[in-house]
């Protein structure tokens, strides 16, 4: 089954919500923050 | 390698570099400019970042090799969904409540009026159907949805789609000024963007060039909108069928759920999710860092669309349709732009002030 553009934004999307829950993210805060 | 795969990270990599760029100037521009510098914000320089390398990549003719890395609409949709977690329920509700009403009316206004000048310009009923859905709800994809239920020319799309951000990245720009010289609320201002602008990148670029407020209620009005594209997708196939091309087989109301934007409902369910807030109106289950990350993250995936639509726009098909489209097209735009004014003023200035 082809998944379509959409989903793949919610399944994208939802990866990066789940780091950021696990709190991977919040620890990677620095690489990721608007550089200036 | 397969070729598709390394013009993949390529085109990535082309983007990733741009969208660094683009907040590089903005910072640039803010700490040296003045005034008129804090003025060009990052989806500004993004865009015409884009358009530069759109230029080059287009010279050297490798813009179909880096095309498969250039995902204007998923960049957004993903920066879409994480815009959710900043956003309480509550906001989106009546927020929402507000945009589905403005949509409703703009869209119908909109479709009616385009499709009639249409006539007036005698342009082929597959053109005004696409030109028509492009301008009443969301460019881009609206325009191709249209296009699949009317079975319009590969050339109408592509001139369609072209039309669509060459007039949409000048809107991103000159409506937030024209926005702060009117003094409306950011309320007013987001939904008139969304209201107005067609594509929903460039809405949300306008958004945040105004406000982060705007750039919120402006994307939720957008949203609501986007909702509706299924519903006029049907309907256009069913007029196609039983009026236009008599005899076809009948399309079935299926295509409304097909069309439907799925990226919406995970939106939803991220703006849920953040709203579970303990005593104190803190998140129960992401932390401040958390949240901060994934604000970040939101704008480096719009940061990476901004940049995608200057990138994708293709000149060389506004050369093969002429130009009765063009004029047909600008003069619905500016319809559409006083009239999304008076509606978002009425609704979320007067009726649901958010």
């Amino acid at each position: 089954m082809k998944i379509s553009e959409d989903w793949w934004a919610v399944i994208c999307a939802f990866a990066l919500i789940i780091l950021a829950w696990a709190g991977v993210l919040g620890k990677a805060k620095g690489m990721i923050n608007i550089p200036w | 390698m397969d070729n598709k795969w390394v013009g993949l990270i390529v085109g990535l990599i082309i983007v990733f570099v741009l969208a660094w760029c683009s907040w590089q100037g903005a910072a640039w521009a803010g700490a040296n400019l003045g005034d008129f510098g804090k003025a060009l914000e990052y989806p500004l320089w993004a865009a015409i970042l884009g358009l530069i390398a759109n230029f080059v990549v287009g010279s050297l003719k490798l813009k179909n090799f880096i095309k498969p890395g250039i995902r204007t609409e998923l960049f957004l949709k993903i920066g879409l969904v994480l815009l959710g977690t900043t956003i309480n329920i509550n906001t989106v509700l009546r927020a929402g409540g507000g945009g589905v009403i403005q949509g409703i009316f703009m869209v119908t206004t909109v479709f009616l009026f385009s499709w009639w000048l249409g006539g007036v310009f005698k342009l082929s009923d597959s053109m005004r159907a696409v030109m028509s859905t492009a301008i009443a709800i969301c460019g881009v994809s609206a325009a191709i949805a249209a296009a699949g239920s009317v079975l319009a020319k590969k050339e109408e799309l592509a001139y369609i789609t072209a039309l669509v951000i060459l007039t949409a990245l000048p809107l991103m720009v000159i409506m937030p000024f024209i926005a702060n010289a009117l003094a409306l609320t950011p309320s007013i201002a987001g939904a008139w963007f969304g209201g107005n602008i067609d594509t929903t990148a460039a809405v949300v670029g306008a958004g945040t060039i105004h406000s982060k407020k705007a750039q919120e209620i402006a994307s939720i009005v957008k949203m609501s909108q986007n909702a509706l594209m299924g519903l006029v997708a049907f309907i256009l196939a069913v007029y196609f069928v039983t009026v236009v091309e008599k005899g076809k087989e009948k399309p079935s109301p299926k295509v409304i759920w097909d069309r439907f934007p799925k990226f919406v409902l995970g939106f939803i369910v991220a703006s849920l999710l953040v709203s579970i807030v303990d005593a104190k109106g803190a998140s129960v289950l992401f932390s401040a860092d958390a949240l901060s990350a994934m604000s970040n993250l939101r704008q480096w995936f719009f940061c990476f669309a901004f940049v995608c639509i200057g990138l994708e726009l293709d000149f060389s098909s506004l050369k093969q349709v002429g130009g009765a489209p063009l004029w047909c097209y600008l003069i619905v735009t500016v319809f559409n732009t006083v009239l999304a004014l008076i509606v978002a003023y009425i609704i979320f200035g007067m009726l649901f002030p958010v």
